[in-house]
């Protein structure tokens, strides 16, 4: 038997509720849910815009493994790896030219409110800097 | 938004300026037909016929690029004619005598010409906004992606201040905005200036309020926008001042922003940079490191709607492959560079989130399952307060002394103009089936199916007829910046002299054309005009080759086997 779990569509600023319907750990399709906004209402893009989550290589590929350009060319690597060079190389700036030469960004697609609340704090209280800011510019 | 979407269908007249909801939100353009349906009144400002101008009662055709022009002729009219609700600016609001002698050279006479929009026109319009009993204001990028934005979103909330437009339900003014969490994304501080909640940097108590609670110094300077990273890479003199290294979470710059040939010597240009996302993108391409993270579908959370909607969003699948929660990653660099940073899940962050936050204190984990959304600001934890549909309620404004603030100042033309080389204006748009740069739509079998590479450039039917090019040829599009091939899609929406490009193609890449140029107070790109040619391409069969294999190409410098993925 298959299970539905409720979330918030991923696609615009309109913010419908959907359910998302799964069986055997992959998701086969959507129903409308009866959300604020929505009102058992969906686009095409509630309808169908899921699929990507399964990977059928049409434009790009799914990254699955951290990568670590090594001598010019991207190189799988372990986490332990990509996050202590990660790491090193900003402590590294940080130390040689302050704080302010580094920028990072949130984002406003899927990751959610708590990994940018995560992610300003890590520029603000880690890095040292306001240098954060997200493609609402853009 | 200051209103909830919910409260559009109920709105007496909607004024939808530079807004085309049916391609970039067709669940919230339903609300304008059923408030179209229910006898509201339809005013559309637009360069294109929309589908929303289509169902208008008023279509007024602006030229690109002039919109502050024709938002304050339509202030000197309410004014003129006596239509300002006296009571209201009187009770509610500041410099309305200044704002009244700034408007008064903007007639309507005045603003014709530079509009290209009948004077008699500007004034039906006037009357019929400031009339109703109430009056919306939906407006989108066609405000935004201009060098003067910002002044026009004050001109726009100051028609709403003139004619008492604030402070009740299904009025005021709605900025629908694009991405799903881009609200969420300013709501949670990733913007130079501010913490969560719109707490300023500057503000000592505030920032002592942080400190405290991180254990942590915090510096006290606002931070440098996104679009000013390549002018700190690649201009900047001052070392001190220069960005040497740039961490680049869920966004493709290399695609989505202005000017794409400067973008790509920025990135090239940093000692280092670190991309994390769930697909491979052109950003990826000149990453030094790569850190993959779970998507929509995988992972826990909450949104912002466009309206100040909090909702949950739940994970559905195990992700496949070595991957991790972006907060976790972050959490874990943050941990190896020594300030340590741990959470268990989404709601522990939420939590700390909430109790730095007054106006997001009341929206708990627990509330959001009961309620499914709550509009922000939510105080009190209590179920009491159930959120706010809409702000400024009674007419009280978020400036300390709870007034609203008339704006007025000078149009200023686009920064690029056609000139006799580049005859045509450029602006770029969206359309339905995709979304954004394409990173998940275009991983969509269904979605995929409906529009392929290289795009198209809609271009009015006499300038086909000058050009000589029919539906579906390609053609070359160049500006001073870059130049690509698309295909011609002659239309009646657009006028002659405009074109429009959607923007998510890598090979008809339309932010190859457009410029760099900003809006001095929101740094956003004017991405609606620039000035471009267009080149008729004889041989089309070359042409057709040249577009297939650039776009094989880029697909396998993205990983995917082409050879058994057809394009």
């Amino acid at each position: 038997m298959g299970k539905q779990i409720l979330t918030t569509c991923a696609y615009c600023g309109a913010g419908c509720q959907l359910y998302l319907n799964v069986e055997d750990g992959k998701i086969v399709s959507s129903t409308p849910a009866n959300g604020r906004t929505n009102e058992g209402n969906l686009c095409l893009k509630g309808h169908y815009g899921w699929d990507f989550l399964n990977d059928p290589q049409i434009l790009t590929k799914r990254l699955t493994k951290p990568q670590i350009r090594k001598n010019g060319v991207l190189e799988e690597v372990e986490w332990d790896e990509a996050i202590s060079y990660t790491a090193e190389r900003l402590s590294e700036i940080k130390a040689k030219y302050g704080p302010d030469a580094i920028m990072g960004t949130g984002s406003a697609r899927g990751p959610g409110n708590e990994a940018n609340f995560v992610m300003q704090k890590f520029m603000r209280a880690a890095i040292g800097t306001n240098n954060v800011d997200h493609c609402a510019r853009v | 938004m200051s209103m909830g979407i919910p409260e559009i269908e109920n709105a007496k007249l909607l004024f939808i300026f530079g807004y085309n909801g049916a391609d970039s939100h067709p669940i919230v353009a339903r609300r304008i037909i059923k408030a179209k349906q229910k006898g509201a009144k339809l005013i559309v400002v637009d360069p294109r016929i929309t589908e929303s101008a289509r169902i208008a009662d008023m279509h007024l055709q602006l030229k690109g690029g002039s919109n502050m022009a024709l938002v304050q002729a339509i202030g000197n009219v309410i004014i003129n004619e006596g239509l300002a609700d006296q009571k209201f600016i009187e009770n509610h609001t500041n410099g309305y005598e200044e704002y009244k002698e700034f408007v008064k050279k903007y007639t309507p006479e005045y603003a014709e010409p530079i509009c290209h929009v009948p004077a008699e026109q500007i004034r039906e319009a006037a009357r019929a906004y400031a009339k109703a009993e109430t009056s919306m204001i939906l407006y989108g990028m066609g405000v935004c992606q201009f060098a003067q934005a910002v002044d026009v979103v004050k001109g726009l909330a100051s028609l709403a201040l003139l004619t008492g437009n604030f402070g009740g339900p299904n009025m005021g003014i709605g900025p629908v905005r694009g991405q799903n969490n881009v609200q969420g994304a300013c709501d949670m501080g990733a913007l130079p200036n501010c913490y969560s909640g719109y707490q300023s940097v500057t503000d000592d108590a505030v920032r002592e309020k942080f400190e405290k609670a991180w254990g942590v110094k915090l510096s006290n300077k606002v931070g440098i926008p996104l679009t000013h990273v390549p002018h700190r890479v690649l201009e900047e003199k001052d070392e001190k001042k220069k960005i040497h290294a740039y961490y680049i979470f869920g966004e493709d710059p290399a695609q989505s922003d202005p000017d794409l040939n400067e973008i790509r010597e920025t990135l090239d240009k940093l000692d280092f940079v670190v991309m994390q996302d769930i697909f491979m993108n052109k950003t990826g391409l000149h990453a030094d490191v790569i850190l993959p993270s779970t998507a929509w579908g995988e992972h826990d959370g909450i949104y912002s709607a466009c309206d100040r909607g909090f909702q949950r969003i739940r994970k559905a699948i195990e992700p496949k492959g070595d991957v991790k929660t972006d907060w976790e990653i972050i959490s874990l660099i943050s941990t190896a560079m020594g300030y340590p940073m741990h959470y268990n899940n989404t709601k522990e962050i939420w939590d700390e989130m909430r109790s730095l936050t007054p106006s997001f204190h009341g929206a708990t984990y627990e509330k959001l399952e009961a309620l499914g959304s709550i509009q922000w600001p939510c105080r009190d934890e209590s179920m009491e307060d159930k959120g706010t549909p809409y702000l400024f309620t009674g007419g009280k404004f978020s400036h300390p002394d709870g007034r609203g603030k008339f704006f007025a100042t000078e149009w200023r033309p686009p920064c690029e103009v056609e000139s006799p080389e580049y005859p045509y204006t450029l602006s770029t748009v969206r359309e339905v089936g995709h979304y954004s740069v394409r990173t998940m739509t275009g991983n969509c079998r269904a979605l995929a199916n409906l529009e392929d590479e290289p795009g198209w450039i809609q271009m009015s039917p006499e300038d086909c007829g000058k050009l000589n090019v029919k539906e579906g040829e390609l053609i070359r599009v160049f500006s001073r910046r870059g130049s690509l091939m698309t295909r011609v899609l002659p239309t009646e929406r657009v006028k002659p002299g405009a074109t429009y490009m959607t923007y998510q193609w890598w090979v008809g890449a339309c932010n190859e054309l457009t410029t760099p140029y900003l809006d001095p107070v929101s740094n956003t790109p004017e991405s609606k005009y620039c000035a471009i040619n267009l080149e008729k391409i004889d041989d089309q069969a070359w042409a057709e080759q040249c577009i297939k294999d650039s776009y094989e190409s880029i697909r396998k410098k993205m990983g995917i086997d082409t050879a058994k993925k057809e394009v």
